[in-house]
């Protein structure tokens, strides 16, 4: 019997939306020049352009300040400016992503001098979330979208609460978030976002090669994904930050109305202004699957690595209900 | 063989056929690396890009070692493809194991298109000298109506006021495998026909372009040449005018074809021509799964298994006639009922449920093609019951045996057949056997044996 045809695409047309790293600051130090990096990424956007002409690339370049979408391979199709040597997608991007830099620059506001202030994920990954909802929209035939994160900078605690309402809305919407860390150290946040999407995230040993990693990791459609080992994380470090000081810790307190985190104890909720009679404490694991939440002797409740992938938020909130 | 069905693939095939020294040339081009590339299946394509960078051979072992136990079957024919299109090299190390390699031209072509993006032969001419261009909708109105017309001198030249400038003898060769002519009758649509008419535009255009292809030998023209021209031509930009003159005299006489099936356009300026390509070429790259259901449907298929379908096209009349009752027909609308009567008749021409079925939901009107299901399912369901009504017999080949000498050989005997999974019938008291044609030779030799 035939198959039905289907609403969607094959599931290996792609919608990717790319965020890229272009905090200047992190470039500066890093041992990698941005110039390398950017050829090496170009030719991997080029390639997946090439897999199928259904294919769509958006990028975004995340600097320290602002956010912006500098290439979308579905507006620039019909007129293609070619100017004999480069592609189009090359020259455009190339030139969008200059504009970027010069306006990130203008907006770059005095930070201390001993810190790397970090890019502002949150915003490109909100920007790709609503770039995927309007493809969402547009019809019955979209392609499969999926996010994939080039990063470097460290993480920002300041920008936790932002980026993991972004993460459990890629989520909801099953839009993967693969990441691909430069960085030295791992981040925590896109450990965080790949692993409850179900993305890849990868942090490639030599920057070198890393078109070959691209393209052997990230440019395996969703479809391929099923029958394909890829990389998996072996950690996951699901220290959350807290909202009074913006910093990682491992235990704290949890408001029980609004599930605001502290790294101490308060008699008022900040965000709700709950009179908080009952501070719930949060010690946790660093790195580890399981973790225990401790709601002041009123229930323990655990949760084990099954249960990890329904939204946190969602589970604490049933708890509460519970006492 | 009397039944060939028709096979609604690419042309891929057609390229896989052809002998190495013809295929290394053709992927000289980088747009037939690209267009092959894109036809792949998609982890064939990500073995591609994979190894696109690595210049040794890499061991079958290592490729097999990414995949799932859940895929080993979708890898193999990924690896199958990429062998038979020549894109892989296969090999055997000095461990004897089997080792694929990109093709080198391939690989070099494709690195080149990666890192420099690839370049037309010719330019679009600027918009001073041509006169006035067709619009994105009206060259694919105009693509639509021209390939329309040429379906319907295809299969009724009678129905046609003005005819094509396709030779009477190209004609012919499209019409082969899909019309029959006994002397003095009108022309009859075979089986094949019947199955032409309801595939969706794209996998029409590729079987039109491949008796195109495999006739061009005997046109002397080089198939190999004529694939990579097509192949070119897919990758120009839809409404764009690029000058004739630029062609080669062989892709001119090409092009005056390809216009008439509504692949380009044609214009002619004051002093130049110049020729746009439409939607139906730049679809001839895209692989046949993606470009499949895309077009704006007619068709409205009610619960009381009645037809609505607003079109003006004969040619979609004349569709609907093959398996519905048509009851009237309107400026632009064309009512019909699906009956029993009218479906025997369409399984008597060898068109089969799920064809019917498919044609109705990638045809679906865009009011009812949002509803899920597009095509009510009791008028589904009926069509399938009624196809399954003509087959509830089902034919086997087989061997009767009887007369055996006694109840040990005709024991004997049935283990044997069952052995080989072709037992079909045994009575054991009057000693009868009947098994698959395909096991007789063992029970044969089985028989031999005992005497």
């Amino acid at each position: 019997m035939a198959s039905a045809p289907s609403k969607h695409y094959t599931d290996d047309i792609s919608l990717l939306v790319v965020t890229l790293d272009t905090n200047p600051f992190f470039w500066s130090t890093f041992s990698f020049h941005f110039s390398d990096f950017l050829s090496q990424v170009l030719a991997f956007l080029n390639s997946i352009l090439l897999l199928g002409q259904l294919n769509q690339v958006v990028v975004i370049a995340t600097g320290c300040n602002s956010c912006s979408y500098i290439y979308d391979s579905s507006s620039d199709r019909n007129h293609a400016s070619t100017n004999g040597t480069m592609p189009a997608l090359y020259s455009n991007l190339l030139h969008n992503l200059d504009e970027f830099a010069a306006k990130d620059q203008q907006l770059t506001t005095d930070h201390k001098p001993a810190t790397v202030p970090s890019s502002l994920l949150s915003g490109a990954l909100s920007m790709a979330l609503c770039y995927i909802q309007r493809a969402f929209r547009a019809g019955p035939m979209h392609p499969q979208p999926r996010i994939l994160c080039l990063h470097g900078s460290t993480d920002g605690p300041e920008q936790y609460v932002a980026i993991m309402n972004a993460i459990f809305s890629a989520q909801h919407s099953s839009v993967p978030v693969d990441s691909c860390y430069i960085g030295s150290n791992n981040s925590a946040f896109l450990q965080q976002a790949s692993y409850i999407t179900g993305g890849i995230y990868y942090r490639p040993p030599q920057l070198e090669g890393l078109f070959q990693y691209l393209s052997t990791v990230f440019a395996t459609d969703l479809h391929s994904r099923e029958y394909l080992r890829l990389p998996k994380s072996l950690g996951v470090d699901f220290r959350a930050s807290c909202f009074c000081h913006k910093q990682t810790i491992d235990m704290g307190y949890v408001c029980s109305v609004c599930l605001s985190i502290f790294c101490e104890h308060h008699d008022k909720c900040s965000t709700s202004l709950y009179l908080a009679r009952l501070n719930l404490m949060l010690p946790q694991q660093t790195v580890g699957k399981e973790r225990r939440l401790n709601v002041s002797g009123f229930i323990t409740l655990i949760l084990s690595c099954s249960q990890e992938s329904l939204s946190v938020k969602s589970l604490l909130i049933s708890s509460i209900y519970v006492s | 063989m009397p039944e060939v069905r028709i096979i609604a693939k690419n042309f891929m095939d057609m390229v896989a056929s052809m002998p190495a020294m013809k295929l290394d040339k053709l992927y000289e081009n980088a747009f037939i690396c690209e267009a092959i590339l894109r036809s792949l299946p998609p982890l064939a394509k990500k073995y591609v890009l994979q190894l696109l960078h690595i210049d040794g051979p890499v061991s079958a072992k290592l490729l097999a070692e990414w995949v799932l136990p859940d895929g080993l079957s979708k890898h193999k024919v990924a690896i199958d493809r990429l062998v038979q299109l020549r894109v892989f090299v296969e090999a055997l190390d000095r461990k004897n194991e089997k080792t694929y390699k990109v093709n080198s031209t391939y690989q070099r072509s494709l690195q080149n298109l990666l890192v420099h993006g690839g370049t037309l032969p010719r330019e679009s001419m600027p918009s001073n000298i041509t006169v006035r261009l067709l619009t994105l909708e009206e060259l694919e109105t105009y693509a639509l109506t021209q390939w329309e017309r040429f379906l319907l001198q295809l299969i009724s030249p009678s129905q046609v006021d003005k005819n094509l400038n396709i030779s009477s003898s190209l004609m012919k060769v499209f019409q082969r495998r899909l019309l029959s002519q006994r002397d003095r009758e009108a022309p009859k649509l075979t089986e094949s026909g019947f199955q032409f008419l309801l595939m969706d535009t794209n996998a029409q255009l590729w079987y039109i372009i491949r008796e195109y292809i495999s006739n061009s030998e005997e046109r002397g023209v080089d198939a190999g040449d004529l694939i990579s021209f097509m192949l070119e031509l897919s990758f120009h930009v839809i409404g764009e005018a690029y000058n004739t003159d630029t062609l080669t005299d062989f892709q001119r006489n090409i092009i005056k074809d390809l216009a008439d099936l509504g692949l380009v356009k044609l214009q002619q300026g004051r002093k130049e021509s110049w020729f746009i390509p439409t939607k139906l070429a730049t679809n001839l790259s895209v692989s046949m799964t993606e470009s499949s259901s895309r077009k704006e449907g007619f068709v409205v298929v009610e619960t009381n298994f009645r037809v609505y379908a607003y079109s003006t096209s004969k040619l979609h009349c004349e569709i609907l006639r093959l398996f519905s009752r048509v009851e009237y027909q309107l400026p632009n609308l064309i009512v019909g009922a699906i009956t029993k009567e009218s479906l025997y008749n369409a399984f008597e021409n060898g068109i089969t449920a799920d064809q019917i079925v498919s044609f109705f939901r990638q045809n679906a009107h865009p009011r009812v093609a949002q509803r899920i299901p597009a095509v009510p399912e009791n008028v589904t369901d009926q069509i399938r019951l009624w196809e399954s009504d003509l087959n509830r017999v089902e034919m086997t080949d087989a061997y009767y045996y009887d007369e055996f000498p006694s109840r040990d050989v005709f024991e004997g005997a049935c283990d044997c057949a069952r052995e080989w999974n072709g037992l079909l019938w045994e009575d054991s008291k009057k000693m009868h056997l009947v098994v698959k044609s395909e096991v007789h030779p063992y029970v044969r030799d089985f028989l031999r044996r005992q005497k």
